[in-house]
């Protein structure tokens, strides 16, 4: 390394000290300062004592530990498909060159720049048993609803069914990859008498699917660390239903004062997560890049 | 020849002047900043609305009565326990917070909390100053770790309009449990979808009907948990039947369409619950939002052995974090707060109840007391008062309660298989600090 550049390198760290800094001080330190805690008791306010890996061990016998497991991974394996499934059909509807393209992108974009919060009160309200439209309407067709939220057996799916309505982020991203497919690949399907499902099959699908795999991991993660719209809409229950693992870790944390157990919690999430990750990425051989072939 | 001072002062002189001068002001100013050094204290409280505006109302007093202290105190909502608990750990906190019971104990206990009992000895306040069982209420180990603010006390209330429009007396609460399971019966109502319309009675707070039933959640003296306690076990065997009986899937849909308690739409005004727990609060809340409801508050019914008089009692509390940087001016600022006359005014503008004994008489809380809240003072100065258990897995115990009916209502354990359950996890969780 030349002089020039030792100091061209200095003068960059300089500019993004405070970013460093930020990143050494916020991120860093409380991600490592939590793997100790994860070997430790620690109730936040006294000391925390070494218990070597017994948090981990209770973990294993701790049946809500299963249970949070449980429907956080239902949460994902089922909502996942769903929501990457109807943003790319919403996203290829909106692709079609119909007269008010630009107000039906903005419509259906438009629930995912509502605030988490009220998202999840407005559905709560929407699922209400008792006097929410979605069961008056299925009233008139003459079914009696279910509970939705209040019923052990349909909150999950309740749950999913509100978060489609907020599909427009990974839906904006699908059209944004759409844009991109050239126009020269369908014109050589539709020479060689391509039918519009083959053009979609064997030319849309493709082009897209490194985007569909970005949206199906940022899926993952998101899926994994649920945690606002339960914690309004449910609150966890009923009979922990939709405890998912996000908001049992909160409660340890921050509600049962066991920190270093909530610290165990958040690593072990972070390996399922990675291992899923990992999963993802052997298996992405679906996955056509352009610019590799 | 007498010489003359020189009219004209010398360079020397001038300097030695000048120091003068200036040493002089510095010793005025020093001793005027002496005269009225104020010290500030930081005092959270947990008060919005015409609440808060209340105490502001008392911190604007103590302000202008104490020459040496102010208090700037500022609104962060008890719910925001991670902001409390987060200054607690950083080592800054205010000098006077205000936190839920369940967490005074776990707090105290963990050395993030002064023990105050000294300064109260001091102050000449001691358990008689307080009603019963309140002094007890956030102690632990010998220590006390914070006064309590107002008293919410729960009672039976059943709802007198229901119960005459079903042909029922209005004026005969149910006393046992038999009866009250046969009221429940006769006042439960199912609509032609199938869906209940009223619920005859609900019970929200679990604990109470173990200690109806002769139970309890931990031993006061021993500090022992006994989740699994016989009377525990029978209260939960009741309402395993009750839910089994109503339906817990009819129930939870019920309760979904309930509207807010601190509203017209609180299902009990609007009929659709005949009999519930309810708190000292509902004198206020039901001279706002249903003026013309007419409504009975009694004892709990217990079954026949049980105990007739169960009162529980909760309160937030104001608590000295151990690393406030004034201590002693937060002390002083809490006991002038906690004094039967501002405990009586500030109970007062809150529809609470004023822990210390005395201020019960004083005009400031006397002057409100309505024939539904001397009830409620009557069951806290003869019943038999319980608090929410002051251990350091407080929250984890009702937490477990919780599991364990859960796990009642579902189906998937009996009463005394989760109670067992329920049982061994919290003393596991307890063996922790010991």
């Amino acid at each position: 390394m030349t002089r020039r550049q030792r100091r061209d390198l200095w003068l960059g760290l300089a500019f993004v000290s405070p970013w460093l800094v930020g990143f050494l001080i916020f991120t860093v330190y409380p991600v490592l300062a939590s793997l100790y805690f994860s070997f430790t008791d620690y109730n936040v306010v006294s000391a925390p004592r070494w218990i070597g890996m017994r948090n981990y061990t209770d973990l294993i016998n701790d049946p809500l530990f299963g249970k949070t497991l449980y429907n956080t991974v239902y949460l994902a394996a089922i909502g996942i498909p769903f929501s990457l499934g109807l943003s790319l059909v919403i996203a290829l509807l909106l692709n079609n060159k119909v007269r008010f393209q630009g107000l039906f992108r903005t419509v259906y974009f438009l629930p995912s720049v509502v605030p988490a919060v009220a998202a999840a009160l407005l559905w709560r309200w929407f699922l209400n048993p008792d006097y929410g439209p979605v069961n008056e309407f299925l009233w008139q067709l003459g079914v009696n609803g279910p509970g939705w939220l209040a019923d052990p057996g349909w909150s999950k799916p309740a749950l999913i069914l509100a978060s489609l309505w907020g599909v427009g982020g990974s839906m904006v991203i699908y059209l944004a990859g759409l844009q991109n497919v050239p126009v020269a690949l369908y014109e050589a399907a539709d020479l060689d008498g391509a039918s519009r499902w083959q053009r979609f099959r064997f030319v849309t699908l493709p082009m897209l699917s490194p985007v569909i795999l970005f949206n199906l991991i940022m899926g993952i993660i998101t899926s994994f660390q649920a945690f606002t719209n339960i914690y309004i809409m449910t609150g966890g229950g009923p009979s922990n239903s939709t405890l998912v693992y996000a908001l049992y870790l909160y409660q340890n944390a921050f509600q049962f004062f066991r920190m270093g157990y909530a610290s165990a919690m958040a690593w072990v999430l972070l390996a399922i997560t990675a291992v899923a990750l990992v999963g993802v990425f052997r298996t992405s051989g679906w996955v056509y890049y352009e610019a590799r072939s | 020849m007498t010489l003359l001072p020189s009219a004209r002062p010398t360079a020397r002189n001038l300097r030695r002047r000048a120091v003068r001068a200036w040493l002089a002001s510095f010793a005025t100013l020093t001793l005027f900043c002496t005269a009225v050094a104020q010290t500030e204290i930081t005092f959270w409280y947990a008060w919005g609305g015409s609440e808060g505006q209340a105490m502001q109302a008392l911190v604007d007093e103590f302000n202008a009565s104490q020459p040496d202290v102010r208090v700037r105190s500022s609104f962060v909502p008890i719910g925001d326990g991670e902001r409390i608990l987060a200054s607690l750990a950083g080592g800054a906190p205010a000098d006077l917070v205000t936190v839920w019971d369940w967490m005074v104990v776990p707090l105290g206990y963990g050395g993030a909390l002064a023990d105050l009992t000294a300064d109260l000895t001091a102050a000449g306040v001691g358990p008689d100053d307080y009603l019963p069982g309140i002094w007890e209420y956030g102690a632990y180990g010998g220590a006390k770790y914070g006064v309590p603010t107002t008293l919410n006390v729960y009672a039976f209330m059943w709802n007198k309009d229901v119960f005459a429009a079903a042909g029922l007396d209005p004026e005969a609460p149910p006393r046992t449990i038999e009866e009250l399971d046969a009221l429940t019966e006769q006042l439960t109502t199912v609509d032609a979808r199938g869906n209940m319309r009223r619920l005859g009675f609900y019970p929200n707070v679990t604990a109470i009907y173990c200690y109806a039933f002769g139970g309890q959640l931990f031993d006061p003296t021993t500090l022992e948990v006994t989740l699994d306690h016989p009377g525990n076990v029978a209260a939960f065997e009741w309402l395993a039947a009750f839910y089994k009986k109503y339906d817990i899937a009819k129930i939870r849909r019920f309760q979904a369409g309930w509207g807010d308690m601190a509203s017209p739409f609180n299902p009990f005004y609007r009929g659709q619950i005949a009999m519930q727990e309810g708190g000292q609060w509902e004198v206020a809340f039901t001279r706002e939002y249903a003026p013309d409801l007419s409504w009975g508050v009694t004892n709990f019914p217990a079954p026949e052995g049980g105990r007739t008089d169960v009162t529980p009692v909760q309160s937030s509390f104001w608590v000295v974090p151990a690393q406030a940087a004034h201590k002693a001016e937060a002390t002083r600022f809490l006991l002038w707060l906690s004094a039967p006359e501002q405990s009586a005014r500030f109970a007062a503008a809150l529809a609470n109840i004023p822990p210390r004994r005395d201020a019960l008489a004083l005009p400031a809380f006397a002057d409100t007391i309505t024939p539904h809240m001397q009830t409620y003072i009557d069951m806290l100065l003869t019943g038999y008062v319980y608090t929410p258990p002051g251990l350091p897995v407080g929250l984890y115990l009702s937490d477990q309660l919780n599991q364990a009916l859960a796990a009642v209502q579902d189906g998937t354990a009996t009463a005394q298989e989760a109670l067992e359950t329920a049982q061994r996890n919290v003393q596991r969780e307890l063996e922790k600090y010991r």
